[in-house]
């Protein structure tokens, strides 16, 4: 009897010890296949559905995809949400390397480097509604930066280009998210040695060289990770859009949001399909770049 | 060449370096000997530019360098942690300094190559130009390094304890190829390290540095058999220093009267070579011209080709005997027994309570 049970209980063991990556596997699979897998398929089948005014049937068209590649409207709006997209990558580099610099290699406490870095997020305590919004006044044709410059004597007309603009979009989502851009390569520089740059210092290389060849270099795989925080939110955007621009600026994410405001479910589909695709050909794009693996 | 006078640089109050004054030649292999927290890596630093004197001056040349930004000064400062330039391959670390030059990149590159490809000659590496830095070992790592620098033609070359991190074996080869390399190059070196096996043996010169002074600048024998203070005795690892007093033209030392060569007065370290140190019974005869402890012994210390007996002096302290075992075989003596260990009144060097030198026999048996 016992010698039965004892060879019921190795088997299970053996069965568990087999089978144990695969139980620890599970709950993220499952998770992942729920809220991931079977929303990307069922958002692809919905854009395939058919769309009247007032009801929406599961037989298969491409009239909505047609609709959105034929439409000035809808494919101007993925031109210009790509468009934007590089604007604000690029402003936020500008801005954001600087700052990283500063806090990642010249500044060597790291208990300074840490208080700098929240320094950064504490705009992210307000909340994102308020921090868009706090540029209306501040551009606006009476606004903060208007006056300013009107009391100076810089200008003597008001800049009407700075709010319900295009500008005035790209400006909120750089303020927005040039942080998510520091964060990255402030941690990248932090962690190159300060005994290369003298290294490179000391057989004959200028300190602009030395940038250009050791610690930019060193700070691409922090660039690369910023430049996919910064990307998948701006590609996804639709409030800053919709809030600074008057609501003339429409991206894709405007877009989605009026569709689904008025039900056309297989439209606000097809846009989402276009957007995921459009994401994972930037990311796949920046990883190729710069071979993270390798890097962290 | 390179001249340094009265080099003075102290960290939050706190001086690292203090009144250094020496000068390295063409054509010069220098050692630089000194203790963790001598000042030797700070002192390496002021030279190569990486940090500001407070004090003295640093002339290269006849031009007075010591304001010059390290890219400018033309000197080599080989890292102790090689820092390697982890992005770029063995071959793109060494023409780092040739393609990247302030004033005369190489652009050519064929030319660039062709250097690259000498210099790894040199350092014995060629065949490793394109691996990673990450793909190779510790030793292969300080001969990119080392290329990397010399690679650039500089006038001096300054090497932070350059086989510190290496395995014994390494550590052996690199020595003689360190001493080869620099010969073939023309270049000086100036190495810095707390071995004194290392000092001793790879300098044409040594200087030994404490607490941030030189102490003495002279050729590895004479520093060797000649300590200019009893501190520089102890590093050399050799010696037996009892302390004690002079009287009545005796050493006294735990209660022993201890023969002291002439003409030595007021010495407070009484010092003699564990080399020169004999072992006999304890009824042996006193000889003439001879001094001796009695001394229990402890245990010894095989270290290959000799041999170190260890004893208790009379103060609790440790008397090291050394025996070279291609001259005599191993004695094995018995634990607590004790012995009476004896040497020539004119092996033993004394040092004055300031710790310098007072009685120099050595020297005045070598030029009879």
């Amino acid at each position: 009897m016992t010698h039965i049970s004892d060879s019921q209980n190795t088997d299970q063991r053996r069965f568990f010890q087999r089978y144990a990556p695969y139980f620890l596997l599970a709950p993220g699979v499952t998770w992942m296949a729920l809220f991931l897998v079977i929303p990307l398929v069922m958002m692809v089948y919905v854009s395939f559905w058919t769309q009247t005014t007032f009801a929406i049937s599961s037989d298969l068209t491409t009239k909505s995809w047609v609709t959105f590649f034929s439409s000035e409207t809808y494919f101007g709006a993925l031109l210009r949400t790509i468009r934007i997209w590089l604007t604000v990558l690029f402003f936020t580099f500008l801005l954001g390397y600087p700052i990283a610099l500063f806090i990642g290699l010249f500044v060597r406490s790291k208990t300074v480097q840490t208080l700098l870095l929240v320094a950064c997020v504490i705009p992210f305590w307000t909340s994102f509604l308020i921090r868009v919004l706090a540029w209306r006044p501040m551009l606006g044709k009476e606004g903060a930066v208007n006056l300013v410059l009107q009391k100076i004597g810089v200008i003597s007309q008001p800049i009407e280009v700075l709010l319900f603009t295009e500008l005035s979009v790209v400006i909120g989502m750089v303020q927005i998210y040039v942080v998510f851009m520091v964060g990255p390569i402030a941690f990248m520089l932090s962690r190159i040695d300060g005994s290369l740059l003298e290294a490179a210092r000391d057989i004959g290389a200028t300190p602009l060289m030395t940038f250009r060849r050791v610690i930019f270099p060193l700070s691409l795989p922090g660039v690369t990770v910023g430049a996919i925080f910064v990307s998948v939110m701006v590609l996804g955007e639709f409030a800053t859009a919709s809030a600074l621009s008057g609501r003339k600026v429409n991206l894709l994410g405007n877009i989605i949001v009026t569709q689904v405001g008025s039900l056309k479910w297989a439209f606000a589909a097809v846009i989402g399909v276009v957007l995921t695709i459009v994401m994972a050909i930037v990311i796949t794009a920046l990883l190729r770049l710069v071979n993270l693996r390798e890097e962290l | 060449m390179l001249e340094l006078v009265d080099l003075g640089k102290s960290f939050d109050g706190v001086s690292a370096i203090n009144g250094v004054s020496f000068d390295v030649g063409e054509d010069e292999y220098l050692t630089l000997l000194g203790p963790s927290g001598s000042g030797k890596t700070v002192l390496l630093r002021l030279i190569a530019g990486l940090d500001r004197p407070d004090a003295g001056r640093i002339v290269l040349n006849g031009q007075n360098i010591t304001n010059k930004p390290t890219h400018l000064r033309g000197l080599g400062f080989v890292q102790q942690k090689y820092a390697l330039f982890p992005h770029l391959s063995v071959r793109q670390n060494i023409s780092f300094g040739l393609t990247n030059h302030h004033s005369t990149p190489i652009s050519d590159a064929n030319e660039v190559n062709r250097l690259c490809d000498e210099m790894l000659e040199i350092v014995g590496l060629s065949g490793l130009a394109d691996r990673g830095v990450g793909q190779i070992s510790g030793g292969q790592k300080q001969r990119v390094s080392l290329a990397r620098t010399l690679v650039t033609k500089p006038k001096l070359c300054l090497l932070d304890e350059p086989l510190g991190a290496l395995d014994a074996n390494l550590r052996e080869r690199m020595t003689v190829e360190l001493r080869d390399i620099r010969a073939r190059l023309g270049v000086s070196f100036m190495h810095v390290t707390g071995n004194e096996d290392e000092a001793l043996g790879m300098g044409d010169r040594m200087i030994v540095l404490d607490k941030g002074s030189v102490i003495q600048i002279e050729k590895p024998a004479d520093v060797f058999s000649r300590p200019a203070t009893v501190s520089v005795a102890r590093h050399m690892n050799n010696y037996n220093i009892l302390p004690g007093s002079t009287r009545n033209n005796h050493f006294v030392f735990a209660g022993s009267r201890l023969s002291i060569p002439a003409n030595v007065e007021n010495a407070a370290f009484y010092v003699v070579g564990i080399d020169k140190v004999a072992v006999e019974p304890v009824e042996a005869p006193e000889r003439k011209d001879a001094a001796s402890i009695d001394a229990t012994y402890v245990a010894s210390e095989f270290m290959g080709s000799r041999v170190v007996y260890l004893f208790e002096r009379q103060d609790g302290q440790v008397f090291e005997v050394e025996r070279h075992l291609s001259r005599e075989t191993p004695v094995n003596y018995i634990p607590g027994e004790t012995r009476r260990l004896s040497w020539d009144v004119n092996d033993v060097l004394t040092y004055a309570p300031d710790g310098s030198l007072v009685n120099n026999s050595a020297q005045l048996r070598g030029a009879a």
